[in-house]
Formats: C-alpha cells, structure tokens, sequence
C-alpha cells in the first residue's frame, strides 16, 4: 500500500501537467476547430463542421496533403533502407568504425535549421556546391534549379531530409545489429549462410523491433515536419512544398483564421493517431507474448 | 481487514497532499509569472536587430530616456526580417493578455486584427494634444486610423517605388537613368544584354516577397486609379487587362533577372547591383544601407529613380507604436508614443534607419545624401500610396496567399493562372476589405 501511495504522489505532478499541456490542449483544439473563432479575439460559439468542409475545396491543403504523403513515401522508406545498408556495412567490422560511426551521425545531431540552411546553400543554382561539383566533373548537362524548380523542390527536400536522418536509423538498426546474439550468426555460417544471405535471412528479420520503432519516428515526422521546409524553401516556389504544418501555421498566424488553423491541426493530429496507434497496440503486443 | 482500511486512509491522505503540492507548485508558478511588475520600466518589443537599424532604435532610445530618466527601458528585439517571427509571437502574447507596453507593427491592415480584437486604445488625444494632425500628410494619417479614430503613431517612412542603380555599369553602356518608362527601362536591358550582360536586373526572392515587391510597384505604375482599385478589393475580373497588363510586363520584368533569384535573399540582390554584377533593382529604401556599409556614394558609385511611371508617387512602408489596452505601464507607454511621434525622435531614429521622417517637417540637415533626395521627393510627389507586401494596404488574409501566387508566377509565368488566382483570392477575401483607401 505505501508503495502505491509514494507512486500516486510522484506520479500526480506529472499526470496532472500532461493531462492539462497535452491532452486537455489537445481537446482545446478540436473546440476550436468547431469553433467561429475569427481574428483575434477568441470566440467559442460552436459552428460544427464548417471549417472541415471548407478544406474539402481548399486547394492549397490538398496540395500540402499531397507532400505529405510523398514524404511518408519517399522519404520513410528511403531513410529506413539508406540506414539499413550503412549499419550492414559499418557491422562487417571495418577499420576506425567509430569513425565512420560519428560521421554519418553527425547530420541529425546538428538542428535542422542548421542542416535547411545549409543545403539551401549547396542547392543555390548559380554559387551552390552541387551545380559548380556537376559543371567541373563534365556533368553540366546535369545542372538544375534545385529547389528553385518547382517540379522537383520536393524531391530536393526529400534528400536532404534523408541524408539527415539516415545516420540516424543507422545507429538504430547498428544497435540492433550487435544485440543479435554472436552465437546464432556462428551457427548460421556453419549451415552454410554467407554475407548477403546472412543478413538477408538471420539479421534483418531480427531488426523488425527496430524498424518499427524507426518507422513510426520517421512517419511522425513526415507529417509534423515544419522547420526544416519553412527554412529550405518556406513552401515554395509556388506551393510546390507546402506540408500541412506550414499551411497551419499560414492559417494561424498569419492570416489570422484560428479555426481553421485548429481544424488543420486536428486532421494532422488524426493522421498521426492512425499511425502511432496500431504502432503502440503492436508493442503492446508483443510485450505480453 | 483493519490493515486494508488503514491503507485506505492512508491512500486518501496521500491524494489530498500531492492535490496540495500540485496546487501550491501550480499557484506560486501562476503567481510568478503573472504578478503586477513593480519596477517603473516601459518595455517595447521590435524585429530591428541588424546594425543600422539596432542604432537607430538605440537612439529614439535615447531620446526617451533624456526626457524620462527615471524609467528603464527593456527592449525585446526578436529578429527575422520585416518582422516575420515577431508577427506570430506577438499575436501569441496578446491573446495571452501579455502585451508589451508598445510593439512595432506596420501601419495600415496589419494593425486590424488589433483592432478588431478591441486589444488597442484609440489615441486621438495624444494626436490633438500633440498637433500632429497638421504635420502628418493624409494618407500616412489614414494608415493608422481605424472607424475615425487613431490608434498608432508612424515611427518613419521607407519608399518602396525605388529603382536602384550602378552607375558605372550604366555609364560604361552609355545609358542614361533619365528613365521614366517601361519602354525606356527595357531598351536599356535590351542594350545590356545586347553588350554582354545577360541579366541586367537583380532579384533576390528568397522568401518570396521580393517578388511580389515588384509586381506591387508595377501596379502601381499602371495608375494611382488602378492601384486604388486594387487595393480596395475592387479588381475582381481575372480578365481584367490593367490587371494582365501589369502581370505581363512583371514577365518581361523577370526575364532579365539573376537564374538564382529564388536561392537570394534581397540584400543578395543588392549586393549584385554593388558589385556590378547586375545594373538594376527594385527594392524599398532600406537597401541604401547595404551601399552605405560597401563605402558607396550616392550620385557618384550608384544612384536611383523612381519605378517606371511612379514619379509622382511615393509608395509608402511605414512602422508604428501603438498603445494596447491594459498595458501594465500606461503613462510610460503613452510618453513612448509621444517621443515617438515628435520632430526630435524622428530626426534621430531616421537618419541612421535609412528612412525618412513620417512628419513634414523633418530637419533635412541631419540625413544623408539619399534621404535629403528622397525627403524632397515626399513633398514634391502628387500622391502617396500604402504598401500591400509591407502590411498596409490589403488584408492579411489576401497578403499572405499573395506571396504564395507570386511566387508561382515567378516559376510558371502563367499570366492567367495569376489573375484567376489573384482575383480569387481577393473575392475570398472581401469580407476583410473594410478601410476604404482615397489616395487621389
């Protein structure tokens, strides 16, 4: 019993400061979202679902919709399997592994303001690294707008996104990796399993944990994203990289539309229950197995 | 059985003192963070934080603390340029009954949310008391007066209408900047291009407005008529031709600009005219500072003219104070806005801002060369007219989707796209139209 009521006690702050900063926040919003909450003076007289029909012919939230599910398609997959293939490589027991370790690291320790910046530099189409790197090695032919170029901006976002976080999902799947224990990769060589088809049939089908638990990181952040494309290309050129946080933001607190700015929110936030729910369900799961 | 109960009790005591804790840890916080502030300070939140424009602040600073030396003053600077991320925090603070004893905004639509929201006392009295209503011109008064009353105060005056220029680039080509058409403005990008400078104009939209900069002087040059029209929601018609006609010389317009414009930020543009790279760009006056710090001077290494077909006009970017309710210091804020508005405070914030004083009455010996042409201009021009890019003229709810469209436009060039879009938007929008601007 005094183990309970120690428990209660050091657990009620927390509770109680989540309950209100999170989840009654959380609440809040979708009160707003149904809301006539114009301008700046707050207002709460319900008007039901009109916000939400209203972003059924609007074209910007499709497009941003759109991006966002381009990133959980490209981007998603692409980090899980570049991380994949750099933790299988730095796991061959290379020399100065610590080395290589800290460099692919090393892009997601750094804020992704930093990182934007950065490669809005090297995508600069006249003085960035990448048009005069094609131009001297004979590939100018190659040359491009980058993220200038509407029609491929997002994708320019995409890798720059992935070369951040692919050092990332590195770490995880090496940590994965090293925790399969030594014995059963010995007994796999002795039935005869060798480098690809090692990985490919005793190590990676270990690594499910791990790349569930990268995926559902990697999917959260492809729809809650805002910084990095706010810096990189603020959403353009036109819209060509809006994502559904930037245009709440745009809603919110640049044209001043509260309501829809929360009924935005609320839709991200539905998005993203549907991802990280059946990800906590599975856990869940298999902690009781 | 006894022992389960005592339990029990123990568990409730439990309850009520982490509810207690909680509580006490929740109230001290709320007490501390909202507690009246005793200290006799005036505390401003502005976005100048580059080099020229912290001393300027700095100074009109100093002209408040002369005449109130007992008051501290605690400025909050939050920077991104024109304000961007001071835009949203302070609409945060004020909802959350936060507001500083002053803030700066820009004149005219930017301040109706504030309005509206009943979050800024009218200031009438301060203008009669003070007798601005004679030393201000009318357009500029217009721009901070909602329903008849006054509810800020112009801190300065930047012109946007300005085309800058290097001059040896020009002299070397044999042009002159006697050019008061778009004919005339092309020719001489022709004769550029012709003589081996392929992109004779400098763009750096970078956060698109810069863009849309452009497009709004071009507007303007179509007629203080149109541009009126246009400002009060009245160009509804995607196929109106003034409107096309405008969107069509932009397109011109950006067939001559730097490949990389998209990849510039608007000092970088700047830099292109400097360095003789580019020899023309149209930017608001604050790029004279950008020459100023490269050691240039103005008549003999660059120069400017109007935007092709505004000689007469003055296109105005404004900041101003104003006095939100319930402000936690009132007389300290009201004093604030009084240094604000006066002829010493404007001559000293002015000159090292880069722009021109609001009032009309300015001492010209304290500006530099730019500023005494541009100040001479302000009382030689027939008319003045708000700016849509800098927060003025139109509502923000047609602004922020204006960048969006422009920066399409720039990409795309699809004239009509952008007419449909842009009346589109402005229909969208008509709800908010609600000042109706007389500029001629």
């Amino acid at each position: 019993m005094k183990e309970s009521v120690i428990a209660i006690l050091v657990l009620l702050p927390s509770v109680l400061l989540v309950g209100y900063f999170v989840y009654a926040s959380i609440g809040w919003n979708v009160v707003v979202s149904l809301s006539n909450w114009e301008g700046l003076q707050p207002s709460y007289s319900i008007v039901g679902f009109r916000r939400y029909a209203d972003l059924l012919y609007d074209s910007v939230f499709w497009i941003s919709l759109k991006n966002n599910l381009l990133l959980i398609l490209l981007f998603v997959p692409s980090s899980i399997l570049l991380g994949l293939f750099l933790a299988i490589l730095l796991d061959v027991k290379v020399r100065a592994e610590g080395v290589f370790r800290t460099v692919y690291l090393l892009p997601f320790a750094l804020s992704f303001v930093i990182i934007a910046s950065l490669w809005a530099w090297m995508y600069d189409p006249e003085v960035g690294v990448l048009n005069i790197l094609l131009e001297n090695v004979g590939l100018g032919f190659l040359k491009s707008g980058w993220v200038t170029d509407s029609s491929i901006a997002m994708y320019c976002v995409i890798l720059a996104l992935t070369w951040q976080f692919s050092g990332y999902t590195m770490l995880v799947f090496l940590a994965g990796l090293r925790s399969i224990p030594e014995s059963q990769v010995m007994a796999a060589e002795v039935d005869g399993a060798y480098g690809f088809s090692l990985y490919r049939r005793i190590m990676i089908p270990q690594l499910k944990s791990s790349v569930l638990a990268v995926f559902v990181i990697l999917m959260v952040f492809a729809l809650k994203g805002f910084d990095f494309i706010y810096i990189l290309t603020g959403g353009g050129p036109g819209y060509s990289t809006f994502v559904l946080p930037l245009e709440m933001f745009r809603e919110t607190f640049s044209m001043t539309h509260f309501a829809y700015g929360a009924a935005i929110a609320t839709v991200l936030f539905v998005i993203v229950m549907l991802i990280v729910v059946p990800y906590l369900y599975m856990s869940s799961r298999r902690r009781e197995e | 059985m006894s022992k389960g109960h005592h339990g029990a009790i123990k568990t409730v005591y439990a309850l009520i003192l982490a509810v207690i804790i909680t509580g006490a840890i929740v109230g001290v916080a709320t007490w501390y963070f909202t507690r009246p502030a005793k200290a006799n300070v005036l505390e401003i939140y502005h976005w100048w934080t580059s080099g020229g424009e912290k001393a300027a602040i700095t100074a009109l600073v100093g002209v408040y603390e002369s005449k109130y030396p007992d008051v501290g003053v605690i400025q909050s600077p939050v920077s991104g340029g024109a304000g961007y991320v001071m835009k949203a925090l302070m609409k945060s603070l004020v909802l959350a009954g936060e507001a500083p004893d002053a803030f700066q905004l820009h004149a005219g639509y930017e301040m109706k949310p504030y309005v509206d929201g009943g979050y800024l006392d009218p200031i009438n009295d301060l203008w009669s008391g003070q007798g601005w209503e004679t030393v201000f011109p009318t357009v500029v008064k217009d721009m901070v007066k909602f329903g008849g009353n006054y509810y800020a105060v112009p801190v300065n005056i930047h012109r946007v209408n300005v085309v800058w220029y290097n001059k040896a680039v020009l002299d070397a080509h044999g042009i002159s900047a006697n050019i008061t058409t778009w004919d005339a403005f092309f020719a001489a990008c022709d004769k550029l291009v012709a003589e081996g400078m392929p992109k004779p104009i400098a763009l750096g939209d970078q956060g698109k407005w810069a863009a849309t900069h452009v497009l709004e002087q071009i507007i303007a040059s179509e007629g203080i008529g149109f541009y009126q029209d246009f400002i009060n929601g009245k160009v509804t018609s995607a196929t109106n031709t003034t409107l096309r006609d405008a969107l069509t010389k932009f397109s011109k317009y950006l067939s001559y600009v730097n490949d990389n414009h998209a990849a510039l930020t608007w000092d970088g543009a700047t830099a292109l005219v400097i360095n003789g790279k580019a020899a023309f760009n149209i930017m608001g006056d604050w790029a004279n500072g950008e020459f100023l710090v490269a050691n240039k001077v103005y008549g003999v290494d660059y120069g400017t003219f109007a935007v092709p077909g505004t000689e007469k006009m003055y296109g105005l970017c404004i900041d101003c104070f104003e006095h939100p309710k319930g402000v936690k210091h009132p007389e300290n804020s009201l004093n604030w806005l009084q240094v604000v508005g006066s002829k010493e405070g404007q001559d000293a914030f002015n000159p090292l801002k880069g722009s021109i004083s609001a009032r009309t009455d300015a001492d010209t010996t304290k500006y530099g060369p730019y500023q005494q042409a541009a100040i001479a201009d302000f009382k030689k021009v027939t008319y003045m007219y708000p700016s849509v890019v800098h927060g003025s003229g139109m509502p923000e709810a047609f602004t922020a989707k204006l960048d969006d469209i422009m920066s399409a436009f720039v990409d795309n060039k699809d004239v009509s796209a952008a007419a449909t879009s842009l009346t589109k938007a402005v229909t969208d929008a008509s709800a908010d139209f609600t000042k109706v601007w007389t500029l001629h």
